[in-house]
């Protein structure tokens, strides 16, 4: 920490190894977006109620709106900017698309990260698997029922290719 | 609601150094563990805290583990981890029940259950459960550490039994005993990522037909998690069946004060805790390993 | 043969009634930046606004001193800043942009700070010295009418009145062997799109471009205009994708582009609005509160012979888009049937509380909750069936609505209530769920029916029109300029569809963009069900222009008659001869050398319609959707809490322009229905709103969706859009609640009047009725 407060954190965004000063009354949150130009995480409620924010800390889905910027030093994060080559990624990517499961768009970032981690600490998820990763993500425009369709579709075809 | 106003940011390297950092700056500091609950209270201006001590990174108060007759949860054991955890689900279900409907996988990830029971949210999931398992919460402070029962650590809405120089950092609880049963209900306003409207545990243990002991909690009736003794006394010692339950459960009213918000009004909140106390017990005494 | 007929009869459609895969889906799973927010920059200023605290009170002094001495806040901005109108009222000129000397709902925006960030622009907002003189508030609209309530505004406390006056209700109630009387009560919503409202406002010299999510281009180039004195061409507007807009866009960014613009045109630099999460329950518009009292009266036959109606609607502090919205409901007040004797009385009411507006269903969904629920109750009191009673009144061709209306085509409601009955077995179901209730101790279930219809278009016979541009590009692509903005809906998808149809090519061939003031004449905005028909209709004018000169080109290439052209994937041949072709591409090239036009505006023209205002009779509307919603639910008896099982919807929607899209939109409307009927409410102490955020206000998740596992789609053209085909984003929703709590009423025996139906009202309602019984 220097005289200002600020302090220097090391992680890992996407892969990348990262060194960069932080406000410590930043969130990962604004860290992403106004710093980094990481811009799937959206801001929908600042205030862990929402899920449109959602990136992974160590593998795990948070809400970045609800960790302060130094806490995620020697961490991992991931958005889905770091999932383009990722298996499940892209099974989900396919399906969401085919079952048309994405209407404006705004909340997809953050219920593609929290599908990603479901899908890969359970191949074969039931509904309620689906439903218990994806209800801290609201969905205002798509009543749910081709998210949760997609979801269930590309379990099912990670498993026929596994 | 607000942005995060600046603040001197504090991380100890051991527990050890995070008790003396809170020795020294007390009143003006708050511990910053999981920040599911901090972070919107420091944004709604609730609190305006001038030091955080984040002691996320103390993996020592990382732990869940079985020693001598007791579990030991750390305080930053995740609801995720716990949830998750073998031996909570094979021991202390009740508490495993809870975590299963506390706010939603983000928060599990992050929260911790050492926060959950700090913010003293009178409708806070995993205090009920904690109340019949008879959890012990351990402190630590500049002066030396004391355990205090969960029953004396809730002390108003958001407001708990810790000196402002005290860090909660370990709860203790004991199984559940054989031939007990036990249920954790949440009633909320929709099928996850909810506050509780009312929230109820139960604990009961028997001895063939009778019930040796009867233990209830519930959550978001009063200003703080509250245990329903005369309710409990109403069980003890008596043959459990469907009719015992039922009018037990109705003297559980007289042991709550609920008020009326916007989560919902005091009179539903009544009949509520009726209700939840009834369908718990029952499902306590159907969950009885024989 | 015009264009439009020649559509309709159009054979071997490729793309038309298919379902495709969403273009955009890609990019959104990509996370790709693509909204306002995304489009921040360093250097851009931030804007904050300053709030009233009061619900009611008079400005005294406002001090901006303090606020000015924050390092990084570069002024701030009050009413006496403002160049040209200070008004931004929709209806009725009575909203200033910023409040001058009264405030009249807490959250009303009094001051704007703008700064170099974010931080300095809160700080300085909270540093905004403003006196007021509190001054009595009302909070209930029966309240604002008596007359010692406190005045709202200076013409009182009604904002407007609206009447219907068919045949005679007297006559028609004398008639009645059955008569039902209720007043029925439905509460405020929030839209709560993820995205908040965003704008960002750029100056130029002499001119300032917004760049925001939207549903109305050019009636915020209108406002930013109005506020600034500009002419209009000195104000360009550019969509971005929305988050979510559901009505609240339509009112809300008209509303803020005027402070974003101001701000940026004071400094001279590019300026970032964004709403926060509270600011946006707080002080953005609402679905409109509404009482009504209705009285129905049929013979023992089952025919309706009588309606009287009292609607009053709350407005809260500002008219907004209320006149339209009562207007709207008054003219379906009697639901989708044919009542010969119709008295409709509406008010549209002044409280301190938050302004209503515009919100999918635009006023419909609280009529059809009244309307509904008497077709249940006097059916119950016929001992017929709800479906047959529905059926022995429902609207058909040369019938005439509420307001007089004959309608003439595209009137499917009958056919889609009779195919939806018989596909989930109607009878046999309720039958099933009457035995499963009298064996069930703790959970009841029950299933109910709700039909609706909904006027495409403005309201009040009000012009309206649309536009959109094509440009075939000298490759062969096509890049479509739409007037309708991209909120998630898809219309411009649709739109696409027709373009690629009429000229042959396949959609990947189309490049959709939004909204551009600057690039297309007046669309009008994205709101009233007429994104795909209007706007579609308008992209099929311009696609058949340049269809012909492609077919006139291609004929000059293959030496053929212009009549022998077929276009089909993207490859010209001669229908005689397929052998002898060219590819579209070749075709575009040569559009250019030979100097034929290669762009095309196109437009559309609404039909006439006709109102008079002293009986409120007239041809309300070009054409209706009709939609019929079948709950089924199940009632914990222990807890009150309902649960929707599943929700079987039909509609008649003209012609299906893509399937699938339209079932991603009942899909949505089902939902946020669900949230308007069990959970959602805005709750108030003191004119403040207590449930500021997504904790306490209540929207469904995952776990609360319900199914929707049967669709119908019927199909009756309507001649007046391409292919006949109607909007049907807001269908859905508008028969949800009367279809949920008429499915409730099936269960319990119990009519919920008012919305939502929270677990206590059942729980209560069903405790004293065991009271009754025992």
């Amino acid at each position: 920490m220097n005289e200002t407060g600020n302090l220097k954190i090391k992680f890992t965004l996407n892969g990348k190894p990262i060194e960069y000063m932080v406000k410590p009354n930043w969130t990962l949150l604004d860290l992403l977006r106004k710093e980094l130009s990481v811009l799937s995480p959206k801001e929908g409620c600042s205030r862990g109620d929402c899920g449109a924010c959602t990136v992974l800390l160590n593998g795990k889905p948070v809400n970045s709106c609800l960790v302060l910027a130094p806490q995620i030093d020697g961490k991992e994060i991931v958005t889905v900017e770091g999932l383009i080559e990722d298996k499940e990624f892209k099974a989900l990517k396919e399906t969401f698309i085919e079952k048309g499961a994405v209407q404006c768009g705004f909340c997809t970032p953050g219920i593609i990260v929290s599908a990603v981690a479901l899908l890969r600490e359970k191949g074969n998820p039931t509904v309620q698997d689906i439903e218990e990763a994806l209800e801290g993500n609201l969905c205002r425009c798509t009543g749910y029922i081709r998210i949760i369709e997609a979801v269930k579709q590309a379990a099912e075809k990670l498993q026929k290719t596994s | 609601m607000k942005l995060i106003p600046p603040y001197r940011y504090l991380r100890p390297k051991n527990l050890q150094e995070a008790v003396e950092q809170l020795g020294r700056y007390g009143e003006e500091a708050k511990i910053l563990a999981g920040g599911t609950d901090l972070i919107p209270m420091i944004r709604d201006c609730l609190i305006t805290p001038k030091t955080m001590i984040d002691i996320s990174f103390l993996d020592e108060l990382r732990y869940i583990r079985e020693e001598g007759d007791m579990i030991k949860i750390g305080a930053l054991a995740t609801h995720s981890e716990i949830l998750k955890s073998p031996l909570i689900n094979g021991k202390t279900g009740v508490l495993a029940k809870a975590e299963k409907v506390l706010g939603a996988t983000q928060i599990r990830n992050r929260g911790t259950i050492g926060g959950n029971l700090c913010n003293a949210s009178p409708a806070a999931d995993t205090a009920p459960p904690l109340m019949v398992l008879n959890a012990k919460l351990k402190a630590i402070s500049v002066e030396g550490e004391r355990i205090i029962p969960i029953e004396e650590f809730f002390t108003g809405p958001r407001k708990n039994a810790l000196k402002p120089n005290e860090i909660l950092v370990e709860v203790q609880v004991s199984p559940e005993p054989e031939k007990s049963g036990s249920s954790f209900i949440k009633l909320g306003r929709r099928r996850a990522l909810t506050l509780s409207v009312v929230s109820t545990a139960a604990l009961i243990v028997m001895d063939g037909v009778k019930c040796r002991d009867a233990r209830i909690a519930l959550g978001a009736v009063a200003p703080t998690p509250v245990r329903a003794k005369e309710t409990e006394k109403l069980l003890i010692n008596k043959e459990l069946n469907g009719e015992v339950i039922s009018s037990a459960a109705e003297k559980v009213v007289e042991e709550i004060n609920p008020i009326t918000d916007v989560r919902g009004s005091a009179e539903y909140r009544r009949e509520m805790s009726k209700v939840l106390t009834k369908r718990c017990l029952l499902e306590a005494l159907e969950s009885v390993k024989r | 043969m015009g264009y439009l007929e020649e559509l309709l009869v159009k054979e071997g459609l490729s793309l038309v009634g298919k379902r495709v895969s969403r273009p955009d889906a890609l990019d959104k799973v990509l996370g790709r930046p693509l909204f306002t927010a995304d489009k921040l920059t360093r250097g851009m200023l931030w804007a904050k606004i300053v709030r009233s605290k009061y619900p009611h009170a008079i400005i005294k002094r406002i001090d901006k001193g303090k606020a000015l001495g924050v390092p990084g806040v570069l002024t701030v901005l009050t009413a006496e800043d403002i160049p040209g109108e200070n008004q931004i009222g929709y209806a009725i000129p009575d909203q200033p942009l910023l409040a001058m000397d009264k405030v009249r709902f807490v959250g009303e925006p009094v001051a704007v700070v703008v700064a170099e960030n974010e931080e300095a622009a809160e700080k300085g907002a909270e540093l905004v010295e403003i006196e007021y003189e509190s001054l009595p508030a009302v909070f209930d609209p029966l309240e604002a009418l008596k007359p010692v309530a406190p005045r709202i505004h200076e013409s009182g406390n009604i904002a407007t009145t609206t009447i219907i006056r068919k045949g005679d209700v007297e006559k028609g109630f004398r008639e009645a062997d059955v008569i039902v009387e209720n007043t029925y009560k439905t509460q405020r919503q929030e839209h709560a799109y993820l995205e908040t409202e965003t704008v960002i406002a750029v100056p130029e010299i002499n001119k300032v471009t917004i760049l925001a999510c939207m549903q109305s281009p050019w009636l915020i180039r209108r406002m930013v205009a109005k506020v600034l004195g500009y002419k209009q061409s000195k104000v360009r507007v550019i969509e971005l994708p929305a988050g979510g807009a559901f009505g609240g866009k339509d009112d809300m960014i008209p509303m803020i582009a005027p402070i974003a613009a101001l701000a940026a045109v004071k400094t001279g630099k590019p300026v970032f609005l964004m709403f926060k999460r509270d600011e946006t329950f707080e002080a953005s518009n609402k679905r409109h509160p509404s009482i009504i009292r209705y009285k129905s009266g049929a013979t023992k036959d089952g025919k309706l012979v009588a309606v009287e109606i009292e609607i009053i609607y709350e407005t809260g502090a500002y008219a907004n888009r209320g006149p339209f919205v009562l207007w709207r409901a008054t003219a379906h007040a009697a639901g989708p049937y044919e009542v010969p004797n119709v008295k409709v009385d509406g008010k549209l009411v002044y409280t301190n509380r938050v302004f209503s507006g515009s919100f999918r269903g635009f006023g419909d969904p609280q009529i059809h909750f009244a309307a509904e629920s008497q077709m249940d109750e006097l059916a119950a009191k016929l001992g017929m069936d709800p479906v047959e009673f529905r059926l022995k009144n429902i609207l058909k061709p040369g019938l005439t609505t509420t307001c007089g209306q004959v309608v003439d085509q595209s009137v499917g409601v009958e056919e889609a209530l009779r195919k939806l009955a018989e596909k989930i077995n109607w009878e046999k179901r309720k039958r099933e769920i009457e035995e499963y209730n009298r064996e069930s101790k703790r959970k009841l279930k029950g299933i109910g029916v709700a039909c609706a219809y909904h006027g495409i278009s403005t309201s009040r016979g009000a012009p309206d029109w649309s536009a959109a541009a094509v440009i075939i590009n000298e490759d062969g692509t096509i890049t479509y300029k739409g007037g309708i903005c991209r909120l998630g809906q898809g219309s411009l998808i649709g739109h696409a569809k027709i373009v690629a149809e009429i000229l042959g090519v396949p959609l990947s061939y189309i490049q959709i963009e939004g909204p551009d003031t600057d690039a297309i004449p007046e669309a009008r905005p994205t709101h009233g069900s007429r994104g795909l028909m209007t706007g579609g209709t308008a992209a099929a004018d311009a696609a058949s222009k340049l269809r012909r000169n492609i077919v006139r080109v291609a004929s000059e290439m293959l030496e053929c008659k212009t009549e022998d052209i077929e276009i089909k994937d993207a490859l010209i041949y001669v229908k005689p001869d397929p052998s002898r072709n060219i590819p579209f591409s070749e075709a575009a090239k040569e559009l250019y050398v030979r100097g034929y036009e290669t762009a095309a505006y196109g437009f559309y023209r609404a039909p006439k319609r006709f109102f008079d205002p002293k009986t409120g009779l007239g041809v309300a509307y070009g054409v209706y959707v009709y939609i019929v919603n079948i709950a089924e639910v199940e009632v914990d008896t222990w807890t009150g809490q309902v649960k929707v099982e599943r929700v079987h919807t039909a509609a008649d929607v003209g012609k299906a322009i893509d399937p699938d899209l339209i079932e991603q939109q009942f899909h949505g409307a089902i939902a946020q229905g669900l949230g308007l009927t069990l959970t959602e409410d805005i709750v108030f102490s003191d004119g403040k709103i207590l449930n500021n955020n997504y904790t306490d206000y209540v929207i469904p998740t995952v776990k609360d969706r319900v199914e929707v596992p049967t669709v119908v789609l019927v199909e009756q053209p309507y001649k007046g859009a391409a292919f006949g085909a109607k909007g049907v984003a807001e269908a859905a929703l508008i028969p949800t609640p009367p279809a949920i709590t008429n499915a409730i009423r099936h269960a319990t025996g119990i009519r919920f009047k008012e919305l939502p139906v929270t677990p206590e009202k059942v729980y209560f309602a069903l405790k004293k009725r065991r009271g009754e019984k025992s």
